[in-house]
């Protein structure tokens, strides 16, 4: 059985002393007029065929070094190649390009083919942000009727490296398959022995060097779940397309094909589709009842989004919606996080109050009006019984937190955007102003101890993890200063760093958001950045680890899932709006409001929604846990206390 | 790839006609493991470590009296061997070792960088191979972490170091594909700076992180038969005698596009990194690794037993192995 394979090693070489140079005429007909591809075994160029003076024929020749110096090694190649490119002219297929001509010139060889108008789908995938489903169904369907006609050859034919970059879309909208392994005999026979065909799309028994035509149905199956999922096999572990379900990441694709790229991509070769026209049979039956199928894949969504909401309150409440234990409403928005001390919880508004609550009830106890906004979250300082926050009167303010009765306040030169954070180690409370500087201050009277200058307004909230406080400036610079207020280390990013530092006590890995679009990863201790992993949005909202993953909500609508040690994404959830909020990742669950003015729970190992709740305004603010209390605000002006279940 | 290792490996074998020689394997090899002696039939070939003659006795020894160093003058040790073994004729693996440790008001942290290569192919491809990638990754981390580390002044933007990592292997992997088409090397790196370790990572050479009593192996092997092991189809120990067990689906040189291991992990006070080929790892059980590298404090001496453990059990493969000591501060 013949088998075919691509050129090996295509692309990624650059010296294009080796390529032919336009207008060069090969065998006094090819007038090469200049690149489509090319690699390490050769190149292919766009020629006109002279032959046809009158119009613009247009040939694509693929020219092949030939490696070996060994004259009969030389000729043996050119001989099994001459055979197979005879073997592939009488193929007659609407899916295979012509061959026209072949012949070896200045030790090269080449191939004159049929030049196909188009993208491969690989480009295609890169070009496009979604394919119509019908048109991969039909695609899908092509695939299997040319590599069935090449199966059932009187000699069959093992196409072996089916794969997006060896289809093309023609500028019909018809595939066509490229790269038949006319190269194969060029690899010599050493090392690709082992790595026949492209890994990733390869089935496991092509990794023993054990190839057949089930073979194909499995690459098959791997260059569609690639095309439906946008998730590029070679990027990940063989064989382990059943970690990406495809619904997971192509909500549109009807069961149906799900089910059939999954059993042709069966580990076992005697469970995938036992020849191409059973598999096309199947696509077919997609094709022909496209209604049913619509309705499948609408149904079915349907059933999802009900299913989870209803299983999970099952016994809670008849309507399968989640009721908050209590609402406040306050005066203006809520954008501040709201936090809690026993049974107390507090919460700034832009109506200017701080408001003390009864966490169980939502009863109000006291209240303190400031002369500005409340952007600032409140923190409780256990030890002083007092609630600290900054408002947009320039003022940071210290509370009782039992009264409400002020305890001290300190004035800065702008507004108080940031939020605190305390350090009882050292008795100080750190926070950062508009005015551009990070200021420490002693808890419990409020006596400045030092400030640093950062440039621009400090909005992020400072950390402060092993004798270092890291916080962000507008400059786009992350500082990291002793608790004396020397500098220690900085590192900048491209946009303003709003967002707040996480630091990993553990691993001492310090993580932050940028406006560039990227969560950085840095060490603590010196500033040196170990990964960063790019968003689609700005990132406001401030990292949170949980066991091995960071998870971040992007500007770009998703919330993040990472691998911490790797920066692999693991999930993300898409909300339909930009996510400012923060999360919090509490007993396996993951929560955090959304700018489309949904608050969500998502199960924190699949990153799947196990409910969410809707207020009437974009979310910013970041839930406060309690053991049994949900607690966070709403562009709507209220505060929402829903019960923590399901954790 | 295995056929490749394989081909090599009977070839070698072939060209090598092995001759007893009446020469008595080192005496206490003999004591401590007798069985092994006898039954392996390279035991009659000469145990020829030239640059270690007092270390190839496999034994263990005991701990020597640990020195108190002044903890800040501490500083990251290492250690590092290679051996072509006992069957091949040429060593094919490629290894690299750097540190930099500096005390001064800057206040630079130590930076370490260690690179094991395993190459694979015919015709001298694969030490052709390993030997560019270990070139080609270190002068990389050299010209793009470590020399704007010592620039610290310099204020531009700083590329994070697991991307410079990347980005060396993948030139690595560029240049192999042109150079030499026909080889491919695996490539284990880590760079160390203060007590982070940034690692890339190819093909089944291996990082094993060795704490006070625990030893993990802190990479991921790119081999079919870890795949498989992952998937449940084998377990560890069928793993190890599998008749694929060194074929690779992810090595330098296979294709342009390719995906490298990256990870941060921070070392403990005073644990140990062993950077190794499958060479060592094969024949040496991590059992053997963890209890060679906790007794001794000298990681030169505990590399150089490492290899002398793995050319008794037979050396069948190329040995590399780096031993990195964590200190305490």
């Amino acid at each position: 059985m013949p088998e075919t394979t691509q050129f090996a090693g295509m692309g990624g070489e650059d010296s294009t002393d080796s390529s032919l140079q336009a207008n060069t005429v090969l065998q006094r007909r090819y007038k090469v007029l200049g690149v489509l591809g090319g690699g390490g075994m050769g190149t292919v160029y766009q020629a006109r065929d002279l032959n046809f003076p009158d119009v613009r024929k247009l040939v694509a020749v693929k020219e092949m070094l030939n490696p070996t110096t060994d004259p009969t090694l030389h000729a043996s190649t050119l001989k099994t190649f001459q055979r197979e490119a005879n073997i592939l002219a009488t193929l007659n297929h609407p899916a295979i390009p012509k061959i026209f001509d072949f012949f070896d010139q200045n030790d090269r060889v080449y191939l004159v083919m049929e030049y196909i108008n188009g993208r491969d789908l690989e480009t295609l995938l890169a070009q496009t942000k979604e394919l119509p489903i019908d048109k991969i169904i039909e695609w899908s369907i092509d695939l299997c009727d040319v590599v069935e006609f090449l199966h059932t050859q009187p000699k069959p034919i093992v196409f072996r490296d089916m794969k997006p970059s060896n289809i093309m879309v023609d500028q019909f909208g018809k595939i066509r398959l490229i790269d038949f392994g006319i190269a194969k005999i060029f690899d010599g026979g050493t090392k690709k022995h082992t790595m026949i065909g492209t890994e990733g799309y390869c089935a496991p028994e092509q990794y023993k060097g054990d190839v057949t035509v089930l073979s194909d149905i499995y690459s098959l199956g791997a260059t569609l779940h690639h095309i439906l999922t946008r998730k590029d096999p070679r990027l990940e572990p063989p064989f382990s397309f059943a970690e990406r379900p495809i619904q997971d990441f192509n909500p549109a694709a009807p069961d149906l094909l799900i089910q059939v790229v999954e059993k042709a991509l069966s580990f076992e070769p005697q469970n995938r589709f036992q020849s191409c026209v059973e598999m096309k049979t199947e696509l077919e039956n997609l094709r022909y009842k496209p209604v049913v199928a619509v309705a499948n894949g609408a149904t079915k969504a349907a059933q999802a989004g009900t299913g989870s909401e209803t299983s999970f309150f099952a016994g809670l409440d008849s309507h399968g919606t989640i009721e908050p234990r209590w609402k406040f409403r306050a005066e203006d928005e809520i954008r501040c996080t709201p936090a809690s001390y026993k049974e107390m919880a507090f919460i700034g508004s832009y109506d200017t109050n701080i408001y003390a609550l009864n966490i169980t009830t939502g009863a109000f106890i006291w209240k303190y009006p400031t002369h500005g906004g409340i952007a600032s979250s409140p923190v409780v300082d256990q030890n002083n019984r007092l609630v600290l926050f900054g408002s947009e009167d320039k003022t940071f303010y210290a509370l009782d937190y039992r009264n409400g009765k002020i305890s001290w306040s300190y004035t800065t030169q702008d507004k108080i955007r940031g939020s605190a954070r305390i350090a009882p180690e050292v008795d100080a409370v750190f926070f950062g102003s508009d005015d551009g500087h990070l200021y420490a201050l002693g808890a419990p009277n409020g006596r400045f101890l030092w400030k640093y200058q950062l440039g621009e307004a400090v909005r992020s909230r400072p950390v402060v993890a092993n004798d270092l406080v890291i916080v962000g400036s507008e400059t786009g610079e992350l500082f990291s200063l002793g608790l004396d207020g020397k500098r220690k280390w900085s590192y900048r990013t491209k946009r303003a760093v709003t967002s707040s530092p996480f630091v990993d006590i553990d691993e001492g890995i310090c993580y932050v958001g940028s406006m560039d679009g990227f969560l950085y990863a840095l060490d603590a201790s010196n500033g040196f950045s170990s990964w960063r992993f790019r968003t689609n949005g700005p990132i406001i909202s401030s990292p949170v680890v949980e066991g091995d993953l960071v998870f971040v909500g992007s500007a770009d609508g998703h919330l993040y899932a990472l691998n911490a040690q790797t920066s692999k994404e693991k999930w993300k959830f898409a909300s339909d709006k930009p996510i400012i909020a923060s999360p919090v990742a509490y007993q396996g669950a993951v929560y955090f409001g959304s700018t489309n003015e949904y608050f969500y729970c998502i199960d924190i190992n699949t990153g799947k929604e196990r409910w969410k709740f809707k207020t009437d305004g974009p979310i910013t603010s970041t839930a406060h846990i309690t053991s049994d209390t949900i607690l966070f605000g709403s562009l709507d002006k209220t505060l929402y206390a829903l019960p923590l279940v399901g954790g | 790839m295995d056929l490749f290792r394989r081909l090599f490996s009977q070839a070698n074998t072939k060209t090598d006609s092995p001759t007893p020689i009446e020469t008595k394997p080192p005496t206490e090899v003999v004591e401590k493991k007798p069985e092994t002696v006898m039954t392996n039939p390279l035991s009659t070939q000469p145990v020829e470590i030239p640059s270690m003659p007092n270390i190839a006795d496999g034994i263990t020894r005991p701990l020597p009296p640990e020195t108190v160093i002044s903890s800040s003058n501490e500083h990251l040790l290492f250690g590092q061997a290679t051996d072509v073994g006992m069957v091949r004729t040429n060593n094919q693996d490629a290894v690299f070792s750097f540190v930099s440790t500096s005390r001064s008001a800057t206040q630079r942290p130590d930076f370490g960088l260690f690179v094991v290569a395993d190459g694979m192919g015919g015709h001298h491809d694969g030490e052709k191979a390993s030997a560019i990638t270990a070139n080609m990754v270190a002068a990389y981390i050299t010209n793009h972490i470590f020399l704007p580390m010592l620039n610290s002044d310099d204020e531009t933007e700083r590329v994070p170091i697991t991307e410079s990592m990347i980005a060396a292997v993948q030139k690595a992997n560029a240049d192999i594909i042109t150079k030499v088409p026909d080889g491919g090397t695996t490539l284990t790196a880590v760079a160390v700076i203060g007590d982070l370790a940034y690692i890339a990572h190819v093909g089944d050479s291996r990082i094993y992180l060795i704490t006070k009593d625990h030893i993990e192996q802190i990479t991921r092997d790119h081999s079919l038969v870890q795949r498989y092991v992952e998937l449940n189809l084998l377990t560890p120990e069928e793993a190890s005698v599998h008749a694929q067990k060194n074929v690779l689906y992810r090595a330098l040189g296979q294709s342009e596009t390719l995906e490298v291991d990256a990870l941060t992990r921070r070392l403990p006070p005073n644990s140990k990194l062993i950077l190794c080929s499958d060479g060592l790892w094969n024949l040496v059980t991590e059992d053997e690794i963890a209890e060679i590298v906790s007794t001794h404090s000298n990681p030169q001496e505990a590399c150089d037993k490492l290899v002398a453990l793995a050319n008794t059990h037979g050396g069948t493969d190329n040995i590399t192995v780096i031993m990195l000591k964590i200190p305490a501060h």
